[in-house]
């Protein structure tokens, strides 16, 4: 179902989405056959890395959040802008959650624009932060 | 000054800085978009199969904004930053060409990673007709694994 830009408010927020990231994910995202880094399937080097396990792809990530806020804009928007901070790693097996919430509307150039903050949360903190424009239609 | 505080970043690195790298050819795949959307259950009907449509995250299959020749000055390396931005959809089968820059390189002393350096590169991608499509820009922070440790 389309949102509309009319139905948006700042303040509005996403409902939180828990998502348990896999190694398999890891790999089978980038494909088996393709080269990627040791860490994402082997906990071991993963370690190595001082991180404390199987590291997730922070584009395994920015792909969820850009699944999450379309899911949430419906099929008649456009994600066209992405800025994503990993403020730290993220380990494979771990549940997260991410919530977001809208912080601006406007109109701008004919473009009817809203800007969300979306938060990946591991045990409560948040490990990746990011602030998504979404372009959306309006009911006129 | 201790050998940790002197900088890794030589006067051949900084002549990389704005420095535009060859035109690389890429190819948005079905195999990609089809196994990427599956992989995180994506069902939103605009790439659905048949609609010749690719999700906005193949982005990451075409480079994800990584120059093809990024400097490499130490072997660690973590993804810290990420910026995708679209200008329209992909479309399955479409050759897009991908110019790709380093915009900057610049160390940190202390943290979690003891002296590292960041490296942001990033590409823009245009269609066969010249027309913007997307660009990816990103950030990966490259440090000593053994001294991260210490670090630690």
């Amino acid at each position: 179902m389309s949102l509309y830009y009319e139905d948006v408010n700042v303040g509005d927020e996403l409902e939180p989405l828990p998502w348990t990231p896999t190694t398999d994910m890891a790999i089978d995202f980038f494909g088996r056959d393709n080269p990627t880094n040791p860490a994402f399937a082997d906990a071991e080097a993963g370690k190595r890395m001082g991180v404390g396990g199987a590291l997730v792809p922070g584009l395994l990530k920015v792909a969820w959040i850009t699944r999450y806020v379309n899911q949430w804009a419906g099929p008649d928007a456009l994600v066209s802008n992405l800025r994503i901070a990993y403020r730290r790693p993220d380990v494979a097996d771990r549940e997260l959650v991410l919530a977001g919430h809208v912080v601006d509307k406007r109109q701008e150039d004919g473009e009817n624009i809203v800007e969300l903050e979306v938060v990946t949360l591991a045990d409560g903190q948040p490990s990746v932060r990011g602030n998504v424009q979404v372009k959306l239609p309006t009911k006129g | 000054m201790t050998e940790e505080d002197q900088s890794l970043i030589t006067d051949e690195h900084r002549a990389m800085i704005g420095r535009r790298g060859q035109p690389k050819s890429v190819t948005v795949k079905e195999e990609d978009a089809r196994r990427m959307r599956d992989v995180i259950g994506d069902t939103d009907p605009r790439w659905a199969d048949g609609t010749g449509m690719a999700p906005p995250y193949v982005l990451a299959m075409l480079g994800g904004g990584r120059a093809p020749d990024m400097v490499r000055i130490l072997p660690g390396g973590l993804l810290t930053q990420q910026e995708w931005k679209f200008t329209r959809a992909f479309r399955i089968g479409e050759e897009l060409t991908g110019y790709s820059q380093t915009f900057d390189i610049r160390e940190r002393l202390g943290g979690r990673y003891g002296h590292s350096v960041l490296v942001t590169t990033g590409t823009d991608y245009y269609d066969a007709e010249g027309n913007h499509v997307a660009s990816a820009m990103m950030t990966i922070t490259q440090f000593d694994p053994k001294r991260a440790e210490r670090n630690e």
